[in-house]
């Protein structure tokens, strides 16, 4: 979270052929290599849980929630540690796009599809995690 | 679409992470929660984690004083098994256990001690516990490491049943049953 409010500090990734982006206070870290736990009888949208420091925690696919493309040829796929509230789950996407900063001026609200809130000049959405994530 | 400009900060407002944000009706799959800050707990369990043929065990890292590579032992006439032989660890006589019998993982112990003794396995691998009697040697194929448990991750077992049985630690990579020690050379 930026000190003064006015602007926001993303965590961008890669989901098919386009950039989205969570608050960077929500990430805990990037694991590289992640070999899901299958869970029985989950939407299929989760891929299972892993064990992180001793908690499980749910692995959600975000190519399979988000409109996705092809993604980029040089696609390193990871697994995002996020935070919604007091619980954690694990963002799988393509590929890792860094941290940029963003002020008010250039995020436009609004967006296509579900769980997006907003667009950024450089065409960076902003995801609402818990709206794409509740009631599905 | 929202056109007013205030509308971008009520979008900020949903985007910035706050630690009482809602998370109801997200599926709820396993528990995860943010972990308080998590201090290198005082209730926390030290376990290491050892192999005895192929299956995993832990012992509480306390009761470790150390770890040899595993040696020619000198045979104790009639010994009767568990006892595979004793070791001179620094002028004290520390006896030798082999736990994969006490477990039930094996009907012979290899032969450790004695002129006729093989050569011991690269990854094996000799754990001195202490005991209320001394200290004393557990032979093991291979040591993993040592991994930091909330007790809390540890599957008790039903009481009554338990032997030398502390829980049942699952992990991704498979699970690892924790006993204790001194069960072990009983």
């Amino acid at each position: 979270m930026s000190a003064d409010g006015s602007g926001v500090d993303v965590c961008a990734f890669w989901v098919g052929d386009a950039v989205y982006g969570i608050d960077v206070a929500r990430v805990d870290e990037v694991l590289p290599r992640v070999v899901p736990l299958p869970v029985a009888d989950a939407p299929e949208y989760i891929e299972g849980v892993v064990h992180v420091h001793g908690t499980a925690v749910p692995i959600v696919d975000l190519r399979r929630l988000l409109p996705a493309g092809s993604p980029p040829r040089s696609a390193k796929p990871k697994v995002i540690l996020a935070r919604i509230g007091r619980r954690r789950v694990g963002l799988r996407v393509d590929a890792m796009a860094g941290v940029r900063r963003y002020t008010v001026a250039e995020i436009r609200p609004g967006g296509a599809a579900k769980g997006v809130l907003g667009v950024t000049s450089d065409d960076c959405r902003l995801l609402d995690l818990h709206g794409l994530l509740a009631n599905r | 679409m929202i056109a007013d400009p205030g509308s971008v900060e009520a979008l900020l407002a949903r985007f910035r992470y706050r630690p009482d944000e809602e998370t109801a009706g997200m599926v709820d799959l396993a528990a995860s929660p943010v972990e308080p800050e998590r201090r290198p707990g005082a209730e926390d369990l030290q376990l290491l984690t050892f192999g005895l043929g192929a299956a995993e065990y832990a012992v509480a890292l306390g009761t470790v004083t150390e770890i040899l590579r595993a040696r020619p032992l000198t045979e104790v006439p009639r010994a009767r098994p568990p006892l595979l032989g004793v070791l001179n660890l620094r002028g004290v006589i520390t006896p030798v256990y082999d736990p994969a019998l006490r477990l039930g993982l094996a009907t012979a112990p290899p032969v450790c001690a004695g002129p006729d003794c093989e050569r011991p396995p690269r990854a094996a691998r000799i754990l001195v516990v202490r005991t209320g009697l001394g200290p004393a040697g557990l032979w093991v194929s291979r040591v993993r490491g040592v991994q930091r448990v909330r007790p809390a991750a540890l599957e008790r077992p039903a009481s009554g049943l338990t032997g030398g049985v502390i829980g049942v630690l699952q992990t991704v990579e498979g699970g690892c049953t924790v006993v204790d020690p001194e069960w072990l050379l009983r």
